[in-house]
């Protein structure tokens, strides 16, 4: 870091990457304007005669009928065997409140398909496809409506307009099914093959074929009814008439008053039917394969949690349980066992998980699909059971579902860094599944890594997970002068954290926060001594009940000290006493120490003298950005810092990726290949900045650790720090020995 | 098949040094504000021991686990009976203050023959406060039993115990038959974590609590007054040292001054 005593003016690169905000038509509003004008258009043309026969040379249309009876009846046998084994799952709190935010989601995820669109490839890919299938049913149905109900619709400038977009979706569907094929068999190393089956072979191809023979039926009609009668009419269907014409080059014969029985006849004909048994038999593969989430994603999309991602489900009546945690696929909820059968493999969870990067023995990808293939195997005769005994029947599956089917190491190697719930196009909420079997683990089987055993009793018999630590949670405040202590009367309580006030590294930290509070003013006292451990490892690792004590002791401390505010050096902090202490009616106005500072300075409680040359580059933690949408905050304290040029690195913002630390994992010893700090310090270093900046005491630790290992040579080094202390150079300028504190 | 745990709760041995405080006029350790007292690792580690071999010997065996101290020692039975013990004892009687480990042991034998039916007790190596690790024998010449101490490994099999104990160059395996006080180190690994169903049952059972009287113990004899070991003074040593850096432009100059340096202070 190097000072300047001179005031210079930020040369901050403006903030280019904040979120996208989303509409609720998500994919869908440009293409409709595009195609609503076209109509309008159509309709200026032409004459109104113009039309034609539906079901034109096809002897048996009724067939289709038949088809879509069976297609239906296929649908609902699927649905109901599916549902059968949802059911034996328990039941699901709050599904049905917040309907209108659900149906909101339903909008935006489902039609929308806003986290389909995170891969812009796919989405393009995607959006071709659904929108194909979507408008070439309606296509479908408005022939099935104008031939078969008294509804007389398409002629005229309807008809051509009906022509043109039917063509258009046709083309479109055909783009993103070559988009597909590409991906599937010429990209090299492609996520979506990472579990490939045959059924996404039938998939694609399939509906490729669907698509080809729909234009080949079109074009013979088009050869024999307009090519020469009605050429003004044929161009409209733009696709089929420059294909009718390739075919018609050919010179097969056509046919006439003399030649009934022409050879374009007979395409028409044959194609008709290849086309109508290959669209009923592949709407018929929703029942059998991963194309279910034509119904189920949007449907998940509507059970989605409402509430915050960084909150865990609490277990009610702990003391009252048979069972703890998540042990056999039944005593997961219905909405947990619904979501496997909406994954689609496409592997983008597994993609951005911190554990998979760093090869470490985590897949959410395969974790999900395990789950649901155990589902299958076992579902069926856990109902059986139920049916004749009334039990719970957690003895009728023959293998562990945690153990064997998904192993510790497995659910361990989380981080609880929420990127697969973020990036998962079919909403699936893996974390709390994750730490559902975590709790098993811990509380049933009492089966966990020792350094996490360690850290778990730590908390229980002294309050934090440090253990060995010399530090007190006094340390820190030597050297500050008068330290005021919460007592009800001050605005804002500033809960320093285990970490903030136990582990070295972090206690220049505390100080920063603490001087920067004093300094804008604010009206704050700390707890000191009295601070103890919220929980929040506990509740991560999957000791729920020690979480329940420590949270319900300290909302009791917070009510009888009247703790109204908090300001929290921790994102761990800020999350629980946020989203999860409201679960035990603690409710408490929080806020992240970056937060409160970024305010400050907006309002000129604190003023940035001193300029801090130097390129930074920023890491979102994952509970104080995915987990609670805090970008901007800490971004704008960089950016009003004088000298201070922040570049990017290329996972930032909702795709920060993890530090490794989360989830309990700074507990831990890493199975695999890498660290995924180690991972991350080079994403930093890349970046080429003198300074990782951080929010976060774990993520600075984990910094700290991975730096020297990716740089081993001592000059030039990135120097973690977090947003405080950067702040603070900027506001007290270097430090000096005056500040005996600061180093 | 009857086991006893021995635990004993002490000061935790992680209080920061900063916060560890001494009154030398009475000679005590002054408890550190807001560091609850714990189970001496040692003991989680018997209990441990304790427990294998209960487990080995079905549903007829159980472990009992006695503590002497203070009320608050309540909460080391407790986390041993959370590990999986059957019942818990607490020696609680102003008659047993102040006393040193013989005066514990007695105590400890007296419970232990209260009991009746014990067939092994297991003890920590050493308590993790005062680190004498002297209860373990001196309770079995109590009871006139044998015992085995600093043990890494315990097996039982037709009345008989076997025992690998750790030695300062390497292991011994002795057995003996029951009944037998068996001491357990930091070797056998480590304690397990306590299952949630039984800490909820370990919650609800009820420790019994003995006195000098119900042991038949006469108080003169044990606690402060029956006490051999006097402490004469208790304080935290001062200690202090000084680093001085070697001069010198190139290592082999800075190993040529260190020399100089030791051979003037007769160090080498």
């Amino acid at each position: 870091m190097t000072h300047d005593a001179t005031v210079e003016t930020s040369s901050n690169t403006a903030m280019t990457v904040r979120p996208k905000s989303s509409s609720l038509l998500g994919a869908w509003w440009g293409p409709a304007v595009w195609i609503s004008a076209t109509g309008v258009f159509a309709g200026t043309r032409a004459s109104d005669i113009a039309g034609r026969e539906t079901f034109f040379n096809v002897a048996q249309p009724w067939v289709v009928y038949v088809f879509l009876a069976g297609l239906v009846g296929l649908l609902t046998f699927g649905f109901v065997r599916h549902a059968s084994l949802w059911m034996i799952g328990r039941p699901t709190d709050g599904i049905l409140k917040e309907i209108p935010a659900r149906l909101r989601n339903v909008g935006r995820y489902g039609a929308g398909q806003d986290k389909v669109r995170r891969d812009r490839y796919a989405g393009i890919m995607h959006w071709c496809i659904s929108s194909s299938i979507i408008v070439l049913t309606v296509v479908t149905a408005q022939v099935a409506l104008q031939d078969d109900t008294p509804l007389n619709f398409l002629h005229g400038n309807y008809y051509l307009f009906f022509s043109f977009y039917g063509d258009l979706f046709g083309l479109i569907g055909l783009i993103g099914v070559g988009m597909a094929l590409y991906r599937r068999y010429f990209a090299s190393h492609h996520r979506i093959r990472w579990d490939e089956r045959v059924e996404d072979h039938l998939i694609i191809v399939g509906l490729g074929l669907i698509l080809v023979t729909g234009f080949v039926v079109e074009s013979a009609r088009i050869i024999e009814t307009e090519l020469v009668q009605h050429p003004d009419w044929a161009k409209w269907s733009f696709v089929s008439w420059v294909l009718a014409q390739g075919i018609d080059s050919f010179g097969f014969s056509v046919s006439s008053p003399e030649n009934p029985q022409s050879e374009i006849l007979a395409l028409h004909t044959w194609s008709w039917w290849v086309h109508v048994v290959l669209a009923f038999s592949w709407l018929g593969l929703i029942v059998f394969t991963r194309l279910d989430h034509l119904i189920f994603a949007p449907i998940n999309a509507f059970f989605l949690r409402t509430d915050a991602p960084g909150r865990l489900a609490e277990i009610k009546d702990i003391e009252e349980q048979e069972v703890f945690g998540v042990g056999h696929v039944q005593d997961f909820t219905w909405k947990q066992l619904f979501e496997l059968d909406a994954c689609v493999r496409c592997g983008r969870c597994t993609e951005v998980c911190p554990a998979n990067i760093s090869g470490q023995p985590l897949s959410p990808m395969h974790l999900i699909q395990d789950l649901k293939g155990h589902l299958a195997d076992v579902g069926p005769d856990i109902q059986m059971h139920r049916h004749a005994t009334g039990d719970a029947g957690r003895e009728v599956s023959p293998i562990a579902m945690v153990g064997d089917v998904i192993k510790d190491e497995t659910l361990w190697a989380c981080r609880t860094c929420g990127a697969c719930v973020q990036e998962c196009p079919v909403l699936i909420e893996h974390v709390p599944t994750i730490v559902d079997m975590r709790r098993f683990l811990v509380m049933n089987e009492a089966r966990l890594p020792a350094n996490a055993q360690a850290a778990l009793e730590n908390i229980e018999m002294r309050g934090h997970p440090w253990r060995g630590t010399a530090l007190e949670r006094t340390t820190w405040m030597e050297g500050l002068g008068e330290v005021t202590i919460f007592d009800g009367t001050q605005d804002y309580l500033y809960w320093v954290g285990c970490s903030g006030s136990l582990v070295e590294r972090n206690l220049p930290i505390t100080q920063s926060v603490f001087k920067l509070l004093r300094e804008s003013g604010a009206s704050f006292g700390v707890m000191g001594q009295e601070e103890t451990c919220n929980g929040d490892p506990a509740r991560r690792l999957g000791n729920e009940y020690l979480f329940q004590i420590l949270a319900q002791q300290l909302i009791e401390t917070f009510n009888s000290k009247n703790v109204q505010k908090v300001i929290t050096n921790c994102p761990h902090c800020f999350n629980t006493f946020k989203n999860e202490y409201p679960q035990f009616d603690g409710n408490f106005e929080v806020l992240h120490h970056t937060e409160f500072l970024a305010g400050a300075l907006e309002d000129g409680r604190l003023k940035p003298k001193y300029a801090v040359t130097s390129d930074v580059t920023y890491h979102d933690s994952c509970y104080l950005g995915r987990m609670n949408g805090t970008y901007d905050a800490p971004r704008q304290i960089i950016e009003m810092v004088p000298g201070a040029n922040l570049v990017e690195m290329q996972r930032n913002l909702s795709r920060g990726l993890c530090c490794g630390a989360g989830g309990g994992n700074m507990w831990q010893e890493e199975i695999g290949e890498r660290r995924v700090n180690h991972v991350r310090t080079e994403e930093a270093v890349s970046t080429g900045a003198d300074q990782v900046i951080s929010n976060c005491p774990f993520c600075i630790q984990m910094f700290e650790d991975g730096v020297p290992s990716i740089q081993p040579e001592e000059e030039g080094r990135i120097k973690p720090f977090d947003v405080a202390e950067l702040l603070e150079a900027a506001v007290f300028g270097p430090k000096t020995d005056s500040n005996p504190t600061e180093d | 098949m009857h086991l006893v745990v021995c635990a004993k709760q002490i000061p935790d041995p992680d209080t920061p040094p900063s916060a560890f405080k001494i009154d030398e006029a009475t000679n005590s350790v002054v408890p550190a504000p807001g560091i609850s007292p714990i189970l001496s690792q040692f003991d989680g580690i018997a209990a441990e021991a304790a427990l294998r071999i209960k487990e080995s010997q079905g549903d007829d065996s159980k472990v009992t686990v006695i503590s002497m101290g203070a009320d608050s020692a309540r909460a080391a039975i407790k986390q041993v009976l959370a590990m999986g013990a059957d019942e818990g004892v607490l020696l609680n009687d102003d008659a047993f203050e102040g006393g040193d480990s013989y005066t514990t042991a007695k105590v400890l034998a007296a419970a232990i023959n209260h009991l009746g039916d014990v067939d092994a007790v297991f003890c920590g190596r050493q308590a993790a406060d005062w680190d004498m690790g002297q209860v373990g024998l001196l309770l079995s010449e109590e009871l006139n039993w044998a015992s085995a101490i600093i043990a890494k490994g315990v097996e039982y099999g037709d009345g008989n115990i076997s025992v690998q104990r750790v030695l300062t160059d390497g292991f011994e395996t002795v057995s003996t038959q029951l009944p037998a006080v068996v001491t357990v180190s930091n070797e056998f690994g480590e304690p397990r974590y306590p299952k949630l169903p039984q800490i909820m049952a370990a919650a609800k059972k009820t420790v019994t609590q003995f006195g000098a009287s119900d042991l038949g113990l006469d108080p003169s004899d044990v606690g402060a007054s029956g006490s051999r070991l006097k402490v004469e003074r208790l304080y935290i040593p001062e200690t202090d040292s000084n680093v001085e850096f070697m001069e010198g432009d190139t290592p082999q100059e800075q190993a040529a001054a260190l020399v100089q340096k030791l051979q003037a202070d007769k160090l080498i």
